[in-house]
């Protein structure tokens, strides 16, 4: 006899531990398929949880912040302590989502099946049936301000030194300047072999085109020989300033 | 032609939405592309409000709606504050100096927000909702929420707060079939109890003494009164006892409790009062109205008011008795002594406040009491009265009065009014923007243009007057501004009335004309938000439908503009025209036609009548037409004397399994500026703009979530030619559609991954047009090329509208209303169905987006940033002179007016356009060339010495 009744109370055991696995499991083979309820028929559900701005006392923010609960189909209000109560929910699937005009938290997905057990996870659209769990009752704490301007430009010298077009402007500039100073242009040696580079790089020293060259410097491989050649040529002048 | 669709499921359509099989790699691509996406959102069309743009074109006006019941604060002395329940399921504070808000909660829309009872006790208000549902606690001082109690269902009678030696702890709440008592403190219910015989007595009233107990008053029609008194302890029955009243129907209607616990009734026919104390009595004792020398005006259901002050104790002896629409008496009842203390012959309202009485008089629709004479425009529907001690301990009044309009007029006695609020704006149906007017200057300067050239002198001599007209009134304005620089800031105050209204220079003021379900119009000034004029139609039905059209606008000086309001009985299917002047809001002399016949259909022709006013047709249930104006030259174009239909086409859709929704045209000011998109590979793909194309948005008949479908019909107007059609299975309505230009987008509810999805459907001639010249639904020989793609899209939407420009240059947005208050502008390059799945040379060259499933929401496209707009019922959208700027209303429970550029402003200079930076650097510019040309000089006078 006694044999009898624990392997009844064992079986009962196991129904009960079905009953509750089934209730987790149905919801795992992804959304739409048995947590639907007729909204009329079944048993209506409360969803809990507290909303946290750190740092903030709840009387600043709770007047102008509300639950909703699958767009506006449930609404909630926060009470003065941040703390909040969705009432009426049939068993469902729902995003969970405290609005406020200055904070912003992340939604939640709660799930409620037809008996009235409860889990909140991530939402995640893609992934429907993925479950990450949340906390529940929910704990949703404020991400921070919404960012809702952008930021001006503002006008800056470094940045406006530092704009590409302004650098190439600049630089060749310096040269320009810099380099009649620091070269002696009166030592007639050092003109003469100015004069020579100048020649190598203007192959005809009749025409001097200066179009002609900046193509012939920028167009790769076809003049690629002279170019080399001048480019080389040209580095002349420099480690004669360093012999100076 | 006939077409039927039998099947709507037989045909398929691909989406490009993820399989649940290549969920997980969709997915790990789809964080590339964000991670792609956001750089590339935040590198380029972002497009955004800056923060010192706050305020500068935007305003946000917030409402509440139509009162149902109100208090003032008075738990503090002095408290600004009169809170309100509205018929719209707010809850919201004002203030009563200004009439601002200072909170506002809004519930679900519909039956399950509705608020029943609201009490006021100290810091705590006390709401009943969702036919007793619901039992809330608000703390209004800071406008938090105390406590939230779900309440047994059953429908909700009566809710009353209970006091006990002096003290009110407990309220009660009355339903058909129980009686519950919860702590004021946490709303724990105290005790419930089942109401004896409820199944034949009607529960119907509440009262408390203040003495511990509790009256629960039911009535058997036309036979007795039940009274009931509980404990308030334990909810144990004290006494029970019923009393003959054959001649009573309703409690609520007709007794009162007045006094030391003396129910008081009146009955017309008999001509009586009846009163009973409920202590002591088991019958009613009669006192015919005669005897005290008083007569019931005919027809007229005579209604008894008493007062408690406080629920902790008993209702005052005095009580008022209302015998005829301007007859009313003040009773006292003193220990069953019946006397009359005063009688008001042409009073229409009045008052009883902590034992004073204040009196209004309403003769006309000017209310006054002996003291104070405030004009108010139309009748009024109800009076909130707070009394308060002013300094020098006199009592002296503050009125909250709300007109059959929806105004809230707060006066302070006597006669001076602190604020109005136009509560019926809370509920705007349909709305346009209409142009000013030019004013004398504009107009004569643009007449110049218009007319025919007579001879170079006189043509030479006007240009040159018009350049001296305009030089006059630039003067005139830069004295003017020289004037108002020298006053100080707060005097200067650029007031607009309709006097000085006209069209600004890149027309981005406009008039807004707004129907509200109410009946009220109003003509709202675009840049400021003021109301310039308002007109209460008193004649429309409580369901009535609208419609507003423009039939002339501005353009044609010295015509009036002309709108018409279609108001249709939604019931009766009758309708009736209302003609006005936009600008002014004066109803226009013109006579519109009489409608005897239910209307089916109205449409707006593009023609016009002699007079510049483009033809309204009605359509009635006999299928005659009636056209508006139906003047001669109009029946000579229409090229018909009598206005028939006839049948065309018909597209069956059978009902049984579908029903249509919505059918969605293209807007008829709609510009479309390229014919054609320009491919990677520079050829062109021609757009199908046919201007003849609807779409019809069918739902199912079947709501089950496996078998539930949103069916989507291009339908071609004119020919009846089925363009396109598509089915998403298992998703349903609410469906929003945008059609416009090319593409039709829509969005629905997925039951299936019960997420909410945007469609987007384009539609494309192909790499020739057929006809580039003109367009004819009958000559197409061509199918269009159908392209769709469907996108997850992370919130439920309220409206949706896409953004309209002048000439159609501007890049298109989307502009979505959010249940969580902000309005989205969302780039249609988003919903773009050649969004390619992995990115080519020639889609970048094209600079496609990639496909992401899901679409963004980024609060800095919330063009609103923090105003949030409750409810938004619809967005307006209408064109600027200027290309790059649309101007946006969204309405709902508030209404919210903006400017965006979906393009930035590229044809003006950006109001951050740094004028400094660049006239220092054109000086900068100027003095360096003059310092480098004077040490040239000096250069080379040196050298000329050398």
């Amino acid at each position: 006899m006694m044999h009898i009744s624990s392997i009844l109370l064992f079986i009962m055991y196991f129904a009960a531990l079905v009953a509750v696995s089934w209730c987790f499991t149905d919801m795992e083979t992804g959304p739409g398929a048995a947590l639907f309820s007729p909204p009329n028929g079944g048993d209506r559900f409360k969803i809990e949880g507290r909303a946290i701005v750190p740092g903030l006392k709840t009387q600043d923010w709770v007047s102008s912040a509300r639950v909703l609960v699958e767009g506006e189909e449930y609404v909630g209000f926060l009470r003065t302590d941040g703390s909040f109560t969705v009432n009426d929910v049939p068993s469902g699937s729902y995003v969970v989502e405290i609005v406020s005009p200055t904070f912003r938290f992340e939604p939640v997905r709660v799930d409620i099946t037809s008996k009235g057990k409860m889990r909140a996870r991530l939402v995640n659209y893609i992934k429907t049936s993925e479950v990450i769990r949340q906390p529940y009752p929910l704990q949703i704490r404020a991400s921070g301000p919404h960012s809702y301007f952008m930021k001006r430009e503002t006008w800056g010298w470094t940045d406006f030194l530092m704009n590409p077009m302004v650098m190439m402007m600049v630089l060749p500039l310096l040269i320009i300047v810099l380099l009649p100073k620091v070269v002696n242009t009166n030592d007639p040696e050092m003109r003469k072999e100015m004069e020579q580079s100048m020649n190598m790089l203007s192959p005809n020293p009749e025409l001097p085109d200066v179009s002609e060259l900046m193509t012939k410097l920028f167009s790769g491989s076809k003049g690629s020989s002279k170019t080399s050649s001048s480019s080389s040529s040209s580095k002349g002048p420099r480690p004669a300033v360093k012999r100076r | 032609m006939l077409t039927t669709i039998t099947n709507p499921q037989r045909r398929r359509i691909n989406f490009r939405l993820p399989l649940c099989a290549e969920e997980v790699k969709v997915s790990a691509m789809a964080k590339l592309i964000f991670l792609w996406l956001k750089c590339l959102v935040s590198c380029c069309i972002v497009e955004a409000v800056f923060e010192d743009q706050v305020g500068k074109f935007d305003w946000r006006q917030q409402y509440v709606g139509k009162i149902r019941f109100s208090h003032f604060d008075s738990h503090v002395q002095s408290s600004k504050k009169v809170l309100m329940a509205t018929e719209k399921n707010v809850f919201a504070a004002l203030n009563t100096r200004t009439g601002e808000l200072f909170w506002r909660h809004v519930d679900k829309t519909g039956p399950e927000g509705n608020i029943d009872a609201f009490l006021l006790h100290g810091q705590d208000a006390l709401l009943v909702v969702g036919n007793g549902r619901l039992l809330r606690s608000w703390d209004i001082s800071v406008g938090g929420l105390n406590w939230e109690v779900v309440l047994d269902s059953g429908s909700f009678q009566s809710a009353c707060l209970i006091g006990q030696q002096d003290t009110v702890k407990h309220v009660a709440v009355l339903k058909k079939t129980v009686i519950s008592v919860h702590y004021l403190s946490n709303g724990h219910q105290k005790w419930i109890e089942n109401l004896p015989e409820s199944e034949n007595i009607d529960y119907q009233a509440l009262y408390s003494g203040g003495n511990g107990e509790v009256y629960v008053l039911g009535i058997v029609p036309h036979s007795h009164i039940a009274i009931v008194v509980y404990s308030m302890e334990d909810g144990e029955i004290i006494k029970q006892t019923s009393v003959e009243a054959p001649w009573l129907s309703n409690i609520q209607t007709s007794c009162a409790v007045v006094g030391q616990g003396m129910i008081t009734c009146v009955d017309s026919l008999t001509m009586s009062l009846y009163t009973l104390d409920m202590h002591t009595q088991s019958k009613m004792t009669q006192i015919p109205l005669q005897s005290l020398g008083l007569e019931v005006t005919p027809h007229f259901h005579p209604v008894l008011v008493s007062h408690q002050p406080n629920a902790a104790h008993q209702p005052l002896s005095e009580f008022l008795l209302q015998l005829g629409p301007e007859h009313h008496l003040l009773l006292q009842l003193n220990s069953g002594q019946m006397v009359v203390l005063r009688d008001f012959k042409p009073v229409r309202i009045f008052f009883l406040i902590k034992r004073k009485c204040v009196l209004f008089l309403l003769q006309g629709w000017i209310m006054a009491s002996y003291i104070i004479k405030v004009p108010l425009l139309n009748p009024v529907f109800q009076i909130y009265v707070q009394a308060f001690l002013k300094k020098d301990d006199s009592v002296s009044y503050r009125v909250l009065v709300q007109t059959e309009d929806h105004t809230l007029t707060f006066i302070h006695l006597p006669g001076r009014v602190m604020w109005t609020r136009e509560e019926a704006l809370s509920e705007v149906v349909t709305m346009e923007m209409v142009e000013l007017p030019l004013t004398g200057t504009q107009a004569e300067l643009e007449g110049e243009f218009g007319k025919k050239a007579d001879g170079l002198l006189s043509m030479v001599l006007k240009r040159l007057s018009s350049q001296l007209i305009l030089l006059q009134a630039w003067v005139s304005h830069l004295w003017k501004l020289f004037y108002d620089a020298r006053k100080p800031r707060s005097q200067v105050k650029n007031e607009i009335s309709i006097e000085n209204l006209s069209r600004d220079e890149f027309n981005l003021q406009k008039m807004m004309v707004m129907v509200t379900a109410s009946g009220k119009l109003f003509g709202i000034d675009s840049k400021t938000g003021s109301i310039l004029w308002k007109q209460y139609l008193n004649n429309v039905p409580s369901n009535a439908a609208f419609k507003l059209m423009v039939q002339r606008t501005t353009a044609h000086f010295p015509h009036p503009p002309q709108c018409t309001l279609l108001i249709k009985d939604k019931d009766t299917g009758l309708a009736t025209l209302h003609v006005f002047n936009p600008i002014f809001g004066k109803k226009s002399h013109i006579t519109p036609p009489a409608l005897t016949q239910p209307i089916l259909q109205s449409l707006m022709l593009p023609l016009m009548d002699q007079d510049y006013a483009k033809v309204l047709l009605l359509i009635d249930d006999q299928y005659k037409v009636t056209a508006f104006p139906s003047s001669k030259n109009v029946l000579q174009q229409l090229q018909e004397t009598d206005l028939t239909t006839t049948q065309i086409w018909e597209v069956i859709i059978p009902t049984e399994i579908q029903k249509v929704v919505t059918v969605k045209g293209k807007r008829s000011n709609e510009h479309v500026h390229s014919q054609g998109r320009v491919m990677g590979d520079r050829s062109v793909l021609y757009k199908y703009l046919n201007p003849n194309l609807l779409a019809v948005v069918t739902e199912s008949t079947d709501v089950h979530q496996e078998r539930s479908f949103i069916g989507i019909l291009l339908i071609d107007g004119v020919t009846g030619r089925i363009i396109h059609e598509a089915v998403q299975r298992k998703a349903k309505g609410p469906v929003h559609v945008v059609h416009s230009e090319n593409w039709v987008v829509y969005e629905y509810w997925s039951t299936k991954s019960r997420r909410n999805e945007f469609s987007v459907i384009e539609l494309y001639e192909g790499m020739e047009l057929y006809n580039s010249t003109v367009f004819s639904s009958l000559d197409r020989p061509h199918a269009p090329h159908v392209l769709q793609q469907s996108y997850i899209f992370p919130s439920a939407i309220s409206a949706m509208e896409a953004t309209l420009t002048e000439k159609g240059i501007t890049s298109r947005h989307l502009l979505i209303g959010l249940p969580s208050g902000g309005i989205l502008s969302l780039p249609k390059m988003f919903l773009d169905p050649r969004r390619p799945e992995i990115v080519s040379e020639q889609s970048r060259e094209e600079n496609l987006i990639p496909y992401a499933p899901e679409l963004l929401i980024r609060t800095e496209w919330f063009i609103n940033y923090n105003q949030s707009v409750s409810r938004v019922r619809g967005i307006h959208t209408a064109p600027s002179g200027l290309e790059s700027t649309c101007l946006v209303v969204a309405y709902g429970l508030d209404i919210y007016q903006t400017r965006v550029y979906p393009s930035k402003q590229f044809d003006v200079l950006k109001d951050d356009y740094d004028y400094m930076l660049i006239s220092s650097v054109l000086f900068a510019l100027f003095f360096a060339t003059m310092i480098s040309k004077r040490l040239a000089e000096v250069k080379l006078l040196n050298r000329a010495w050398r």
